[in-house]
């Protein structure tokens, strides 16, 4: 497998979708989640009251804007990193994670290169296997590339600010490193899986990211109170990998704290890796038995 | 020194080899042997079962029933892999990476030194534009990469199929000059084609295989016949009479004006002195031969490749 590992990387290396699809990750984080935030928090506009608005209630409005504002630019410092960053990956990241597992798999279908490798001589568990370990080192490579943009990030912004730097501490940070690569792994398995299943790279990335947003998204998140359809979502992968992100969420964000997930991290990170050990081994079972037309 | 011939154990040999997908039948009842060191020629029209029956050979398709052995391993496990390059239909690579870099992939999947690489696109004259990504090559070019990749593993048993498929005339002749330069010496080469000219060219031994089932298998001379002699005598039909009473004449006919013996070729000077003795005028004789193109539309009932 190591041979085949040695040819996976090589060619994710030197494709350039990778490496749009890492930039435009890296760049969605470092613009959404630090520039423009920042660039809102710090342009905010004193709050506009009538002019017979005594003078002390006017300071006292004043002084509550400067405090609001203050606790959300705190949010974006490097002690934050951690709660900042992390409900990030199951929004923007998973979809990211989802297409560049069905490109490693459904563009050798459509290249039709899996005859080409197939006869070399690895073995189809090899190539298989050695093509997840790849994209498996790929995506643990840009959990630790975002985590790091996101640190250079915040510390420009305390330096801005001129506030103390601090730092998360480290067993939290590699617990929110952990995560983040099990919710990428799993989206990237849910897009190998359906490369895997339909042969394709477009109608896998198509029906993954309709999946992803139309039931994960907008159904999942209707209000609907009935308690067998609250309790429905803790079976599925992409309503845990919110779950276990929002975990890192406890630290109230900008004054507001978001709600606390119905189930807590390693029961989230355990279903996820249920499903991630689903998809896998189902796609080795059919890329094994199946002909290579 | 090169061993050849049916006394070495085959390196391809398939029993009732057979493929169905739901009711259409691609190969049935298939028995083949490729011998060492022979350029083994499986011709037949398209659609007749041809690169299933590769894909069959190398793994990448599971046979729906019989056996197959290649290098006396089971077809597409990794060690019999070992001794097999393959071009299997259009050849097939990363667009996005240059001929080298497409190469030193598949040297890294098979576990052959990158120096490998340089050698074969040596091999198949490509070292000057191995460095343009894969999508900007020819279709020749193409065909030449995918031949190379096949040579990396210098393997013992080179399995291309329609390897000219789509070429022009200078294409097909280079690349057949190719096919006969790596299939020199020890190497055995199994190459698939629906040109009767290609196979007659190239290969030493031919299977037909035409609607999934194999219709005959031996050398370029035993399938078309080589039996025969063409006599130009007169009077023909008296001639005939005699001729078919002869002993070793199997069939005797008038085509064309001429006297058609179906006989050992050997026997044309002992049938003209015969009928020299009998007082025929006989004005020419030499061997029958019939083309590849004959004998394979006698065999198919007409079907042309």
């Amino acid at each position: 497998m190591l041979a085949s590992l040695g040819a996976e990387l090589l060619k994710l290396r030197m494709r350039p979708s990778t490496w749009v699809l890492g930039l435009i990750w890296l760049a969605v984080i470092v613009l959404l989640n630090y520039t423009l935030a920042y660039t809102l928090v710090s342009s905010v506009p004193p709050p506009t009251v009538p002019e017979d608005t005594p003078k002390a209630q006017k300071e006292q409005l004043r002084e509550q804007q400067e405090e609001l504002q203050e606790q959300q630019l705190e949010f974006l410092y490097p002690e934050n990193l951690v709660s900042n960053l992390t409900p990030g990956f199951p929004n923007l990241g998973a979809p990211i994670a989802l297409i560049l597992g069905a490109l490693a798999v459904g563009s050798e279908y459509g290249w039709t290169t899996f005859k080409t490798v197939l006869t070399q001589r690895p073995g189809r568990y090899a190539v298989f296997f050695g093509k997840l370990l790849a994209l498996g080192i790929v995506l643990a490579l840009l959990v630790l590339l975002t985590f790091t943009a996101a640190a250079a990030s915040s510390y420009v912004i305390a330096g801005l600010e001129d506030a103390p730097v601090g730092w998360p501490a480290a067993g939290e940070l590699a617990r929110a490193l952990g995560a983040g690569g099990l919710i990428l792994a799993i989206w990237a398995a849910l897009g190998v899986l359906l490369a895997t299943l339909l042969r394709s790279t477009a109608l896998s990335i198509g029906i993954g990211l309709v999946y992803s947003l139309v039931f994960e998204t907008i159904i999942f998140n209707l209000p609907i109170q009935n308690k067998a359809f609250r309790d429905a979502r803790e079976f599925f992968p992409g309503q845990n990998s919110s779950f276990l992100a929002d975990s890192f969420s406890e630290q109230s964000q900008g004054g507001f704290a978001p709600p606390q997930p119905p189930v807590d991290a390693p029961q989230a990170a355990l279903v996820l890796l249920a499903y991630a050990a689903t998809f896998i081994l189902l796609a080795a079972f059919v890329f094994h038995r199946r002909d290579v037309t | 020194m090169t061993e050849r011939g049916p006394r070495h154990p085959p390196l391809v040999e398939t029993s009732g080899l057979g493929k169905r997908y739901g009711s259409i039948t691609a190969v049935q009842d298939l028995n083949i042997s490729v011998r060492r060191g022979e350029v083994y020629g499986f011709l037949g029209p398209n659609g007749a079962g041809k690169t299933t029956t590769l894909r069959m050979l190398l793994g990448l398709v599971k046979p729906s029933s019989g056996t197959a052995k290649v290098l006396g391993e089971e077809p597409g496990s990794p060690h019999g892999l070992q001794g097999v390059g393959a071009l299997v239909e259009s050849p097939a690579f990363y667009p996005y990476l240059s001929g080298r870099d497409n190469l030193r992939v598949m040297a890294r999947y098979c576990g052959v030194p990158r120096q490998r690489v340089a050698e074969v696109l040596m091999q198949v004259e490509l070292a000057g534009r191995a460095n343009d990504k894969f999508r900007k090559y020819s279709l020749g070019m193409k065909q030449r990469l995918g031949v190379a990749a096949a040579l990396l593993k210098d393997p013992e048993l080179l399995i291309l199929d329609e390897p000219t498929n789509g070429l022009d005339p200078k294409g097909m002749a280079d690349m057949r000059a190719l096919i006969r330069r790596v299939g020199h010496g020890e190497r055995t080469v199994l190459l698939s084609s629906h040109l009767l000219g290609e196979v007659e060219q190239v290969c030493d031994r031919v299977g037909v295989i035409h609607k999934g089932e194999l219709l005959t298998e031996g050398t370029v001379d035993e399938l078309r016949g080589g039996g025969g002699i063409l006599v130009k005598v007169e009077p023909v039909e008296e001639a005939r009479r005699i001729a078919a009473s002869l002993a070793g004449v199997r069939r005797a006919e008038i085509e064309d004006g001429m006297l058609v013996l179906d006989t050992d070729p050997n026997r044309a000077a002992e049938i003209n002195a015969r009928l020299v003795s009998e007082r025929f005028r006989v004005s020419e004789l030499r061997p029958a031969e019939r083309s590849l193109e004959d004998a394979f539309l006698e065999l198919t009932g007409g079907e042309t490749v």
